[in-house]
This record gives C-alpha cells, sequence and structure tokens, in this order.
C-alpha cells in the first residue's frame, strides 16, 4: 500500500484530501504541526508528501522540504499553498518540491498530478517504442501506426499523443496538457484543448474498433485499451 | 533653563544660525588678534629698537668721552623736555651708587643684562612698567636704557577691552539671530506640518498653503502638493478597483447563497441540493478563475516580473500561439492566418507576452462569427515592433474602446467571460514598456501590441 503523508493544518482540507486519497488506496496520515511534521518526514518512508505552506507558528512549510533534501531525501513532495505569485511558485520548485498547485484546488487536478509524479519518478529510459492495443507508437522516429495502418501526425500532434502515453491509464487534465505540451500558463476562454483532443482522436480512433482517448467529464481526458479506468471522484 | 536650551538646540534652523554666529565670533576674534599683534607688536618692536640704537649711541658716547661725561650727558638728555614722561637712562658706577638717572636700581635689574625685558620699576619716585637694556660698560659701570610702558599698558588693555565687548555683543546678536531664525524658519515649516496633520487625521484634500514669495519653501510646498495629488489620485484609482472588484465576487457569491438557501428551504431539499451543490461549484471555481487572474494582473502591475525579463523573439510567441489556437478556429469555421515579419526580438517575459498574443487570439476567436477570418501579424517599425491581431467580427464601437482593459468590463455579457482578458493584455504591454491600441477594421477589430525592440 502506498504512504502518503498530509501537512497541512486545516482540518477541512486535510480530511478533503485524505478522504479523496484513501478512496484510491492510499495509507494517509495527516500532520498538523510544523515542527512534528519534519520528524515524521524525515523518520518514516513515504511515496508522497502532500505540503501545505503557511504552517501554525509561522513555519514555512518550505522550510520542512528544504531540510528534506538537504539530507538527501528524493520523496515525491507536492505543495499546496495559497500563495499564487509566480515568484512564490519558482521558490517551491527551486527548493526542490515536485509541483506546486494553488488552492483552491480540485481533488481531480491534484490527483492527476500526483499520478504524473509518481510516474516520473519511475523513468522509462531508453523505451524506444510504445504499444497500446493495436497502436503501435515509435517515439524516436516519431511514427505512430495502428492495426498495420500508418497514421500521419503533426508535430504537436505527436507531442500531444507522446504525453497521454506516457501517463497511460491515468487521467490527464486540461491545464496538465496546455502547461507539458504547450508550455502555456495561462487559462483560454475558448476550447482549445478540446479540439486539439479531437482532432487527434479523429486521426487515432478512426474506424478502430476499441477506442484509446476517453474523456473524463469534468476533469479532462484519459488514454487507455480498456476503457475510462482511471476515473477519480471529483 | 536648560531644558529651553535643550529645546533650541533640537531645532536644525537655530543650531544653524547659532553656528554660523559662532563662526562670525570666531571670525572677528581671529581678526582683531591680527590686528592686535599687528599694531601693538609693531609698536613694541619699534620701541625696542630705538632703545637699542640710544643704547649703542651711549656706549660709543661712552668710549669716546669717559663715564663721567655719558653723565653728564644722560642727565642733560633728562632735562631737554623731550619724552620726559617716558624715557628711561640710568649710570650705575662699579661700586654701586647711582652716578645719573630716574630709576630705582635694584639687583635683579642691573642682573639682567644683553636682552631687553620688561620690569616693575620706580621710575621717579613712581611705580611703572618698563623695557629696559641693561649694558655692562667697560670700566664695570651699568647703563640702563629704557622706556616706560605704563602708558602702553593702558592703550592695551583698552583695545582688549573693546575686543572682548565687541566679541561678546556678537554673540549675543548671533544668539539673538539664531532665535529669530528658528522663528521665521518654523513659522514657513509649520504651515506644512500642520497640512501634514491634517491629512494625518483624514482630511486628504488639505494642500500645502503656497507663500508669495518664490523661494525654496514655495517650490518644497508645490513639490508635496504635487506628490499629494498623485497619490489622491492612485487611492481613487485603487478605491475603484477593489469596489468593482468587491462587486464582482460579491455578487457571484450571493447568487450561489441564494441557490443554496432555496435548496435548504425546498418543500424536498434532497431533490433540489444535486442542482444547487452542481451550481455552487460551477461558481466558486469560476471565481477562483477571476481570482487567479486578478491576482496575475496585479503581480504584472507590480513590476516585479521585470527582473526576469530576458530576449524573446516575438515571431516565435506567435507561431506557438497560433499553433494553440489554428485547431479551434478551424473547428469554428474561422480562417486564422499570419505574415510574420523578419525576427523581430523584444526585451521581456515570455510566458506574460505568450499570455497576452494568445489573449488576443482568444478573444478575436470568441467575436467573430463562423466564417470569419483571423490575420496576425508582426511588424518592425524603426523602435518598435508590432504585433497585430485583425479580425472582422462585431469590432468594439469607438466610444467603448477606451473603457475595454478596465478589470471587469465586458461588451456583451452575452458571451462567457469575466472582462478581465484585456485588462491583463494591457497590464503585460505596459509592463514591457509598451501599449495596446484597438482600431476598427471596419468591421472587425484591430489589436495591436506595440512594444519596444530589444536596444
Amino acid at each position: 500500500m502506498r504512504r502518503c503523508l498530509i501537512i497541512e493544518d486545516d482540518t477541512e482540507n486535510a480530511q478533503y484530501v485524505a478522504n479523496g486519497l484513501r478512496e484510491l488506496g492510499w495509507w494517509v496520515a495527516v500532520c498538523r504541526d510544523g515542527m512534528d511534521a519534519v520528524g515524521r518526514s524525515i523518520d518514516e518512508a513515504w511515496d508522497l508528501i502532500i505540503l501545505d505552506r503557511m504552517l501554525p507558528n509561522d513555519v514555512d512549510g518550505l522550510s520542512i522540504l528544504k531540510t528534506l533534501r538537504s539530507m538527501g531525501r528524493k520523496t515525491p513532495v507536492v505543495v499546496l499553498s495559497a500563495l499564487a505569485a509566480t515568484d512564490e511558485r519558482v521558490r517551491g520548485l527551486k527548493t526542490g518540491c515536485d509541483d506546486y498547485l494553488t488552492k483552491p484546488f480540485a481533488f481531480s487536478e491534484l490527483a492527476a498530478r500526483i499520478e504524473a509524479i509518481l510516474r516520473r519518478s519511475q523513468p522509462d529510459e531508453g523505451i524506444r517504442e510504445m504499444r497500446v492495443a493495436d497502436m503501435r507508437v515509435d517515439l524516436i522516429a516519431r511514427s505512430v501506426e495502428r492495426a498495420g495502418r500508418a497514421i500521419a501526425l503533426q508535430p504537436r500532434e505527436f507531442r500531444l499523443l507522446a504525453y497521454l502515453l506516457l501517463h497511460q491509464g491515468r487521467v490527464v487534465t486540461r491545464t496538465m496538457l496546455l502547461e507539458s505540451v504547450w508550455d502555456y500558463r495561462f487559462d483560454p476562454q475558448t476550447n482549445v484543448i478540446d479540439v486539439h483532443i479531437s482532432r487527434l482522436r479523429s486521426k487515432i480512433d478512426k474506424d478502430a474498433l476499441v477506442p484509446l482517448i476517453h474523456t473524463v467529464r469534468g476533469v479532462g481526458y484519459t488514454l487507455s485499451a480498456g476503457g475510462p479506468r482511471g476515473e477519480i471522484a471529483g | 533653563m536648560k531644558s529651553a536650551f535643550a529645546r533650541w538646540w533640537s531645532s536644525i534652523a537655530f543650531r544653524q544660525a547659532l553656528i554660523f554666529g559662532a563662526l562670525v565670533v570666531f571670525t572677528m576674534i581671529v581678526l582683531l588678534a591680527v590686528f592686535y599683534v599687528q599694531t601693538v607688536g609693531a609698536w613694541q618692536r619699534r620701541i625696542d629698537s630705538q632703545i637699542e640704537t640710544t643704547t649703542q649711541r651711549l656706549v660709543d658716547y661712552d668710549k669716546r668721552s669717559g663715564s663721567l661725561a655719558l653723565g653728564n650727558h644722560i642727565n642733560s638728555l633728562l632735562g631737554d623736555g623731550i619724552d620726559s614722561d617716558t624715557e628711561v637712562y640710568t649710570l650705575v658706577a662699579p661700586d654701586g651708587h647711582v652716578v645719573a638717572g630716574n630709576l630705582a636700581v635694584t639687583g635683579d635689574i642691573t642682573g639682567a643684562t644683553r636682552s631687553i625685558s620688561e620690569h616693575r620699576v620706580l621710575r621717579a619716585g613712581r611705580p611703572s612698567r618698563s623695557r629696559l637694556r641693561v649694558t655692562a660698560l667697560s670700566d664695570g659701570s651699568i647703563l640702563i636704557v629704557g622706556r616706560d610702558m605704563q602708558d602702553q599698558h593702558e592703550l592695551e588693555e583698552l583695545i582688549r577691552g573693546a575686543i572682548y565687548s565687541g566679541a561678546v555683543a556678537t554673540l549675543l546678536m548671533a544668539v539673538a539671530g539664531a532665535l529669530l531664525f528658528r522663528r521665521q524658519l518654523e513659522r514657513r515649516i509649520g504651515t506644512i506640518r500642520e497640512t501634514a496633520a491634517r491629512i494625518e487625521r483624514g482630511d486628504l484634500a488639505q494642500r500645502v498653503p503656497i507663500s508669495a514669495q518664490q523661494d525654496e519653501f514655495a517650490r518644497l510646498s508645490r513639490d508635496i502638493n504635487a506628490m499629494l495629488d498623485r497619490i489622491h489620485a492612485l487611492m481613487e484609482g485603487v478605491r475603484h478597483v477593489s469596489n468593482t472588484i468587491a462587486h464582482n465576487i460579491r455578487t457571484p457569491l450571493s447568487r450561489v447563497l441564494a441557490r443554496l438557501y432555496t435548496a435548504q428551504n425546498a418543500p424536498k431539499p434532497a431533490e433540489a441540493f444535486p442542482d444547487a451543490v452542481g451550481f455552487a461549484i460551477a461558481e466558486i471555481q469560476d471565481l477562483n478563475v477571476v481570482f487567479d487572474k486578478l491576482l496575475r494582473i496585479a503581480e504584472v502591475e507590480s513590476g516585479a516580473r521585470r527582473q526576469t525579463f530576458a530576449t524573446v523573439s516575438l515571431n516565435e510567441i506567435a507561431v506557438n500561439a497560433l499553433d494553440l489556437y489554428d485547431a479551434v478556429a478551424e473547428s469554428k469555421g474561422l480562417t486564422l492566418t499570419h505574415t510574420l515579419d523578419a525576427q523581430p526580438t523584444v526585451t521581456g517575459d515570455g510566458d506574460l507576452l505568450a499570455n497576452a498574443v494568445a489573449n488576443l487570439i482568444d478573444n478575436a476567436i470568441k467575436y467573430t462569427p463562423s466564417g470569419g477570418a483571423i490575420h496576425v501579424d508582426t511588424r518592425r517599425d524603426g523602435p518598435s515592433v508590432t504585433l497585430t491581431v485583425r479580425d472582422n467580427g462585431r469590432g468594439i464601437p469607438e466610444e467603448e474602446r477606451t473603457r475595454v482593459g478596465t478589470r471587469f468590463y465586458r461588451l456583451d455579457r452575452t458571451v462567457p467571460g469575466w472582462g478581465l482578458g484585456l485588462a491583463s493584455v494591457l497590464a503585460i504591454a505596459r509592463l514591457h514598456g509598451g501599449s495596446l491600441q484597438l482600431q476598427d477594421a471596419g468591421p472587425g477589430l484591430i489589436a495591436q501590441l506595440v512594444l519596444p525592440v530589444t536596444a
């Protein structure tokens, strides 16, 4: 069972995240005090730490993160904070967190980002080719085949497909796609991402027996051979 | 008295005036000292040289005619009525008796030979101070030549007295001047301080009255007033912004509350809840987006991101934005075309500029009906580079154009949005020292992001 430590002083928020993670099969501990948190985060083994920034007694969560990293611990850390300014975010990432999410947030967004981080922490080195159902993708030659038939993709469509493939079976949100595939950090008012996905879908899933790209209502998208498995309560 | 002085001393005007007064007094003292030394000293030196010459003359006389004749000569000198008030001549025989002269001789006078020095003596029976030259003659008798200094000392006393009283008078005048100066300055500063105090108490409309004289204080007062005007305008702006923000955040909050209360009071609450909760979640998510956008605009306006400026290619930014939006344009039945000028680079924040460009294209797509055309171009124009997004949609009426870019201002409330897109583009343009210009494309809108080219 995967173990997660939530360092957060607000009971309501901590419960919300803890319940969500428990539903996904995590073992969760909540720590409300900054001093306590330093000890627990170092003494015990965790698969993930979720860290709030403004803790009681003027403790900045980032100082806990700093201590952890200075001791060589590579535990994935997601910072959850109301401090949303770009320089605060940059400070968080520089201190060594794996993702920085601003409050308020939807649990689905957090869950999707956690999955992305955990996948990243097990790097798929040297993977040249990936297969899902009857689709074969060559990551080096950047070519795609479905049922033995070559599919021509634009470079950006290929990047989109590759990102979905790397997060196979997991949900990726629109914000994640916008950030990772297009490198944008803003909130478009038109459905840009949906249109790109539907284009990609029309090329990949057209005439196929098994659709691969699925919409997860209210959250985002997932790529899998067996339907939208990774559905998350949001 | 001491506390009064302490109070005066704490006044810079008083201190300055007093220091200046002290400087004047010091200068005067130096001046008078020089004067004193020059006059009194010169006089003394003349007397000494006179004594010296006379001594020489009498010594020669003694060599030529002997000490007896010298005694007679001294008697005739004393009796000639010239300088009889001041002259001192005395000849003392080797056995100690006075041969001729007007001085009561004591041992410590005859012992002091060789140089001219001053002694308290009895001259013609009257006590006085005299400068004396004591010379031993060849036959062992002693010649004393001198000059009574009593008058001169009295004169010196007089001059010294004049100097002292003059210095005291100047000092008193300096102190009085310092006090007067302090009062003058205090009065001028007082008006400024009074205004400041009234402003501090909350009356922001107060301004410093400007005196008729065009002096430093008038200039300072004008500067202060200009500063106050600017602060006042900024505060008005802030108040306007916070009012609109409050309105735009309270309205959705009250909508959510109303919906939830209604559901709570419905005949069958359980049936009304799912809809109300869905509504509440959607509204709060919207609010969160609004809040985020507002904070980002504020962050841009604060100018903090200028620290991370780098050289960025506007064409690259435009190409990325086009790449993001071509699909959605196509799906809406719009043609999205572009012409890009040769590599215009600007100094700025790539992320923010990308947001601005994406926002402009996003807007064009939103407000252009199906079948329309959107054209993006970049053009270098001397010291500036312009990115233009031109559409043939409904455009913005001329009288509304200046208001676009104000937070929460929306031309059409039926189209989804928050009225923050162009406000953020405007803030980003200003951060980069550029501007956002809106023109009529007849029909449609020409939105131009004008930025200074990297120097």
